[in-house]
């Protein structure tokens, strides 16, 4: 071939043909079964299935309380990104870690810890209880569940674009007369917006599929707190495979429009006012500029 | 707007930035605050601006204290290094952005705002690209459309910091020139920052040269080039040999007087005449390298171990017919003597008369 | 001095900010953390070291550890070799490629077990021919592993591909002109170029293998003593009632994801040194 003389660096045929093999059968083979499996049913039937009250409602929950969770922390960790970015106080490294921790501790053991927190005798249960107000085995649970689960996701997309942002930008707009809130709406927002979604998109993609940390807290109960994948397992458990499949299938189709929705997010805003740097900056910036 | 400045400090940490500068700007005057990197230059105009606090001292804008004004509340207009323009607003929007946030009852109509940009735009020669994003011009292009920005809000003070530092050479002479222009039309104070000496006295009413946090002179373009304050200032502005007189036998006359043991001395290369015979206040020298670079020829001679540059018109050149390797004589024409023990400070204490 | 820096929210703003960033990380971090380990310790060491010495927890956590080597090679050679072609080729469809790392992100655990049932369970594609040959993988430790491997194999890849991207190709193209072989251009050029990226890599892909819940779940079939890694264990004790010993289980893999935290920690750290050092070395001269 003639792109081959081209290839200074070895190992290029080998590479990928390994990383293909190894996707192939991994990957494609396992989930061409289940469109394999899927087709044995046929779309009206698979619709059917998805569209039964208890998987409708199973839906309606797992998507529902995803989009909760994942605007809880659109909200909450702008402020985390913002303050561990921007503010100094003490113990910031240790705090900057522990974000992590939900990527980190194993979803059953969140799923048990939460439950135990926000039962109606737990450290936090017993005082949000007595307001009328019941988390623990309610869907409730589901989206404290996947508020802790898909923390990490917007705290770190936003981070770096924070870091990003030139101090300059904020100092011409102050020159220039806005007051912080301005700079801040007109400015700073429209440029982390963005990632902020991305972040949220991804929370939201996450908590979609999760199923260890929810089915400890939420009661499970069919029509009110059952989330899908707990329906797809239950179906397994009563050999419904079909059942399962239409299900997992849909899940699947909707997951990937989610991670390609993400993607588009990134390229369009990788490309937003497509920027090549012009030579001169890119150049001045490579000489060290100059102070 | 006049500007004073009254016994400004600033350290970062250790590093002193600013060490008690005092500088007063009159109205309409275009400053050029010239020095190496680090030498605190960017730091001041920041501090003028209100975006960098001083540790002591007083900034006064009208004779008013401004020392403690918000940098919004400044009516400074500052154009940054790298532009600082906003990347998701169009051209038109962030020329508008000054006026758009002003509060209510001062904001202009929409009607007037659009006027107004695109006068501004007209008047940077750009209206053309009103709905084009930053990222889509060119550094020039950005750098104007800068300038249109912090002008719309029309400040008494126009701030630039390197204005032309990360432009291409000729977009640069070009930029210079107009940035002039723009100054005497708009009857503002403008002060800018740079390290390059050919654009500060080229473009500046007065240029102030600083080094290590302190200003080494206040002048004129033609008084800091051609009476420099200080050997640095010597130095910075323009080649220069230097002769250490210690080591130059020839050189004993210098060392007469109260400037006695160590003394050097400064000798522009255009300020060198060569010449093929012997002359008695002449030293003589070897020609090393031979250089035409446009409209004069640079030549390097070696004198004991010393290089000497040299530049010559290429007429003088020509008469010379200087070949390397060649021994020839040269005198100074013109020279500076600073005392080394008074080293940074030291006013000029008699001209040398003898070589 | 008063006057504060142009870019600045004033100090009421500042400190409400840090009160509402700060006490949501406590109450949805913090305060978890804490209970996992207080709710194991609830009724004094003595029980807590009781709990974990049961044999089915101690069988749990070695299934668990055991899978995580056995998954750790697969997703190295993977990630290294995914990583190279990508980073240091350029070929048709390699976004597509990407997409399909990505893609176990996006998969439920659940259907990921799903998939697996499907394949090699008894009335699976491949259920009939396994039987006949005797070989379990659903309901049995091959299926566990293959499901962790489908989870987890985007990490190491996913941390390798932007470093090497980053890195460029000069410094092995340098190699290679200078007669390295292959294998010589690896050991001695990408590999101390990449490996805190690899063990940042690993430590993720580890973490995630042995937490890994409804995955693996699916497939496990719940046989104790057999096919129970903690993360399940720790539900059948909840199911039971059994509080101690579940928290006494979640407990150890709570510390396992702060040996995770500490240790990523400390790699980001050595990472970000290391490239500052590079960069102050190989800066340009300031002009």
């Amino acid at each position: 071939m003639a792109a081959k003389t081209h290839r200074v660096l070895p190992g290029f045929g080998l590479a990928l043909g390994y990383t293909l093999v190894y996707l192939s059968l991994l990957i494609l083979l396992p989930l061409g079964g289940l469109i394999l499996k899927a087709s044995e049913l046929g779309f009206g039937q698979i619709m059917d299935i998805a569209l039964g009250e208890r998987s409708l409602a199973a839906f309606r929950v797992t998507f529902g309380a995803s989009f909760l969770a994942a605007a809880v922390n659109a909200f909450f960790g702008l402020i985390v990104a913002w303050i561990l970015v921007r503010y100094p106080f003490p113990g910031k490294r240790f705090v900057d870690a522990l974000v992590d921790l939900p990527f980190a501790l194993p979803t059953a053991v969140a799923g048990i810890t939460l439950a135990t927190l926000y039962a109606g005798n737990g450290w936090l249960g017993q005082f949000i209880e007595p307001l009328g107000f019941k988390v623990a085995y309610t869907p409730w649970g589901i989206v404290v569940a996947l508020t802790f689960i898909t923390l990490p996701f917007v705290v770190r997309t936003l981070q770096p674009v924070i870091e990003d942002i030139e101090t300059e930008v904020e100092e011409a707009a102050a020159s220039l007369g806005a007051s912080r809130w301005q700079t801040f709406v007109k400015v700073i927002f429209p440029a982390i917006f963005p990632a902020l979604l991305t972040g949220f998109a991804l929370a939201f993609a996450r908590a979609v599929g999760e199923y260890g940390s929810v089915i400890f807290i939420a009661g499970n109960l069919p029509l009110i707190s059952e989330i899908t994948p707990l329906l797809i397992i239950s179906k397994l458990e009563q050999y419904d495979v079909l059942g399962a499949t239409a299900l997992a299938v849909v899940m699947l189709g909707l997951s990937f429009l989610l991670l390609l929705s993400v993607n588009l997010l990134q390229w369009w805003t990788a490309n937003r006012h497509k920027n090549s740097e012009p030579l001169e900056v890119a150049a001045a910036k490579a000489s060290g500029g100059a102070q | 707007m006049s500007i004073e400045i009254r016994n400004i400090s600033k350290r970062f940490g250790n590093f002193v930035a600013l060490d008690n500068i005092n500088l007063d700007i009159p109205t309409g005057e275009l400053v050029a605050l010239l020095g190496p990197s680090g030498c605190g230059k960017t730091t001041l105009l920041r501090i003028i601006a209100g975006m960098e606090s001083a540790d002591g001292g007083e900034v006064l804008f009208s004779g008013e204290d401004a020392t403690h004004l918000h940098a919004r509340e400044r009516e400074v207009g500052f154009v940054f290094q790298h532009y600082a323009l906003f990347r998701h607003m169009t051209v038109f929007e962030n020329v508008a952005f000054g006026l758009r946030v002003k509060p209510r009852k001062e904001r202009p109509s929409d009607a007037e705002i659009k006027r107004r940009v695109m006068e501004l735009l007209s008047l940077v020669q750009l209206d053309w690209l009103a709905d084009r994003y930053p990222s889509q011009l060119s550094g020039g292009q950005r750098q104007r459309i800068a300038l249109a920005r912090a002008l719309a809000v029309e400040p008494k003070v126009l701030l630039l910091d390197e204005p032309f530092g990360a432009l291409d050479t000729k977009v640069r002479k070009e930029l210079r020139r107009w940035l002039r222009r723009l100054h005497d039309d708009m009857h503002i104070s403008s002060v800018f920052v740079t390290h390059d000496q050919e654009e500060a006295l080229e473009v500046a009413d007065r240029v102030v040269v600083m080094n290590h946090g302190r200003i080494e002179q206040i002048g004129s373009p033609d008084e800091v080039y051609s009476s420099p304050a200080s050997p640095f200032v010597y130095q910075f502005l323009g080649n220069v040999n230097v002769f250490h007189s210690r080591q130059q036998g020839a050189y004993a006359e210098v060392e007469r007087g109260e400037v006695a043991e160590k003394a050097t001395a400064f000798v522009r290369p255009h300020d060198i005449d060569i010449t093929h015979q012997p002359s008695e206040d002449g030293l003589q020298a070897k020609v090393q390298h031979v250089h035409p670079i446009g409209p004069v020829v640079r030549i390097e001679l070696l004198h004991g171990s010393e290089i000497i540059e040299v530049e010559l018109s290429r007429e003088r050149h020509e008469l010379l017919q200087l070949t390397v390797g060649q021994a020839v004589w040269f005198r100074p024409r013109q020279m500076r003597v600073f005392g080394t023990d008074t080293s940074l400070r030291s006013t000029p204490e008699k001209q040398a008369f003898l070589f | 001095m008063k006057s504060t820096r142009a870019t600045q929210e004033p100090v009421w703003v500042r400190y409400t900010l840090l009160t509402i960033g700060l006490s949501f990380l406590f109450f949805f971090l913090g305060l978890p953390l804490l209970a996992v380990f207080v709710e194991a310790l609830a009724q004094g060491v003595p029980v807590y070291i009781e709990a974990l010495k049961e044999p089915e927890t101690a069988s749990a956590i070695w299934l668990t550890v055991g899978i995580a080597l056995a998954v750790l090679p697969f997703n190295i050679v993977f990630g290294v070799a995914a990583a190279w072609a990508i980073a240091k080729f350029e070929f048709k469809g390699k976004s597509l490629l990407i997409t399909l790392i990505d893609l176990p992100f996006a998969v439920s655990p659940v259907v990921a077990g799903l998939i697996f049932i499907l394949l090699f369970g008894s009335q699976g594609t491949f259920g009939e021919w396994l039987s006949e040959h005797d070989i379990k993988i659903i309901f049995a430790v091959p299926g566990m592993i293959l499901a962790t491997l489908f989870i987890t194999f985007p990490f190491i890849a996913r941390e390798l591909i932007p470093l090497m991207q980053a890195q460029g190709k000069d410094e092995e193209e340098a190699a290679v002109s200078l007669g390295a072989s292959g294998w010589q251009m690896f050991i001695r050029v990408t590999l101390p170029n990449i490996k805190w990226g690899l063990l940042y890599g690993v430590i993720l892909s580890n973490a995630r293998a042995m937490g890994e819940f409804g995955a693996v779940s699916v497939v496990s079939g719940h046989i104790r003593g057999e096919t129970n890694t903690l993360p399940l264990h720790v539900e059948i004790l909840y199911n039971e009632y059994n509080a101690i010993g579940a928290f006494a289980a979640a407990s150890i893999l709570a510390l396992l994801a702060l040996v995770t935290l500490v240790a990523k920690t400390i790699v980001e750290w050595r990472m970000k040194k290391e490239t500052e050092m590079l960069n102050t070395v190989l800066a340009p001269e300031k002009t």
